[in-house]
């Protein structure tokens, strides 16, 4: 093999950066998810992290990462079948399961492997996966790398998803997967009924809900709370970076399944386990959503409506989110990397999505006014994109 | 109605935000179709003919002709006309 050959190849394509003299990637964060944040060594307003509850920086939950280091260290060195199996690790696994309300959980380095992880042990070439359209790369990577066939539904229609499982015969399984809240979009799955048709036909639903952890439901707990769904028999995903504000992901279901994924999840076996200073953030943070979750969740509510009014106000074509997430309607890839410069050079970090991320020309600017924000932070946040809006 | 109508109409049915579709549309730059988007018209088209259809035999079509022409290279609508 030529080397030359080998490397020439790997070119990425830069070109839209380059006419448009700004790329939104790999931008160097030089602080904390705090009140502000220094990017570039510039001070910034972050609309761009999912740090919903503006618990990535509490001092409770440093404090109590810092003391798990005290008694165990940064690491393990082992992945959970070894030696990163500590009483932290068992612990968080029993608390996230009664947090979600279901029988057992295994936690994974991040979400995008509990995804990728999860269907190559659950389905193969004689099975279907049916899936939402707009569900996240790491579902999409997860099902395709199964041989199993697979027919996604146009997004939360679920007349065409009965439509698919009515003409669903001769396969071994049929999985149903979708997202809680999709996180470009802020729609919500009808994930209630979607359970009732996998029930009706025999499907296995699987829900990742990873933007729907910490954010949905009257205590935080999620989709299954939100919708009310007593009894679910399938498949939960979420991931522990966003509400939760640390790292990692997680599976849980029933005991039979996660048992079977402890030995044969080769994303977890072969894995780091998580390190003792996640393991206990994650544990802080459920414990403070548990004493404190409706008045942070008026907050959040309350500095999204501003955001979102402030586009509305300024002219933006906005979708109308039920989650707390402002997602701007920009279409091309073009459109969506200048309205997110503009906010940059303003002062506000934002979230471009450009295809693959999104359908071709179907280009977003995601918003997410966490709780960490200042009133005075927003309220700068609200003038200067009512400025970007008019000018 | 005729074959290649049909199977117009069962490719807008799951692209329902694009313009509109005929027999010269390019699925990239006309009908924005990704990878996903292809998969459902490949099962849309299953499900209106009763066929099933490799993702592979598919891979190369360009246009909404490619499409036609495919499916009736395999035998799939002798004479024109789709299987009872």
């Amino acid at each position: 093999m030529d080397l030359r050959d080998f490397y020439s190849r790997l070119s990425v394509d830069e070109s839209l950066a380059e006419v448009m003299g700004y790329n939104p990637y790999y931008q160097k964060i030089d602080s904390g998810l705090n009140a502000r944040i220094l990017v570039n060594g510039h001070e910034m307003i972050d609309l761009a992290s999912n740090n919903y509850l503006g618990l990535a920086a509490d001092n409770r939950v440093k404090q109590a990462a810092m003391e798990a280091i005290k008694k165990y260290g940064v690491s393990l060195c082992g992945t959970p079948i070894a030696t990163g199996y500590i009483d932290l690790f068992q612990r968080l696994e029993k608390k996230l399961s009664h947090f979600v309300g279901l029988e057992e959980t295994i936690i994974l380095p991040s979400c995008y492997q509990a995804n990728n992880g999860l269907f190559n042990c659950i389905a193969g070439p004689k099975d279907l996966i049916i899936v939402d359209r707009l569900v996240h790369s790491s579902l999409i990577e997860g099902i395709k790398s199964t041989g199993s066939k697979i027919r996604p539904f146009l997004h939360n229609n679920l007349e065409h998803l009965e439509g698919i499982l009515q003409r669903s015969i001769g396969y071994r399984q049929v999985f149903v997967v979708t997202e809680s809240v999709f996180s470009t979009e802020g729609s919500i799955a009808p994930f209630k009924e979607i359970v009732q048709l996998c029930e009706k036909y025999e499907a296995m639903p699987i829900i990742d809900d990873s933007h729907g952890i910490g954010v949905l439901g009257k205590s935080g707990r999620g989709i299954l709370e939100e919708q009310r769904i007593a009894g679910y028999r399938g498949i939960y995903t979420a991931s522990l970076g966003k509400a939760i504000a640390n790292s990692g992901g997680m599976i849980s279901g029933e005991k039979k399944l996660i048992n079977y994924l402890k030995y044969y999840c080769s994303h977890l076996v072969y894995s780091t386990a998580l390190t003792p200073a996640v393991l206990a953030g994650i544990s802080e943070v459920l414990d403070i959503i548990h004493s404190e979750f409706s008045e942070i969740k008026e907050k959040l509510i309350n500095k999204q409506r501003q955001i979102y009014k402030a586009l509305l106000e300024g002219g933006f074509k906005v979708v109308s989110s039920e989650a707390p997430i402002n997602s701007i309607q920009t279409g091309s890839k073009e459109a969506t990397f200048i309205l997110n410069r503009k906010l940059y050079e303003k002062g506000i970090l934002s979230t471009p999505f450009i295809e693959p991320a999104v359908p071709i020309n179907e280009g977003r600017v995601r918003l997410i006014a966490s709780v960490s924000l200042s009133q005075d932070t927003v309220d700068e946040a609200v003038a200067i994109i009512k400025r970007i809006g008019h000018s | 109605m005729k074959m290649e109508d049909r199977i117009i109409m069962t490719i807008q049915s799951v692209l329902d935000k694009r313009p509109v579709i005929t027999l010269d549309s390019h699925l990239l730059e006309d009908l924005r179709v990704d990878s996903l988007d292809k998969l459902m018209i490949l099962s849309a088209l299953e499900d209106e003919f009763a066929i099933t259809i490799s993702e592979d035999d598919f891979a190369d079509v360009v246009t909404i002709k490619d499409i036609v022409m495919k499916l009736k290279g395999r035998g799939f609508f002798a004479g024109g006309t789709a299987p009872i």
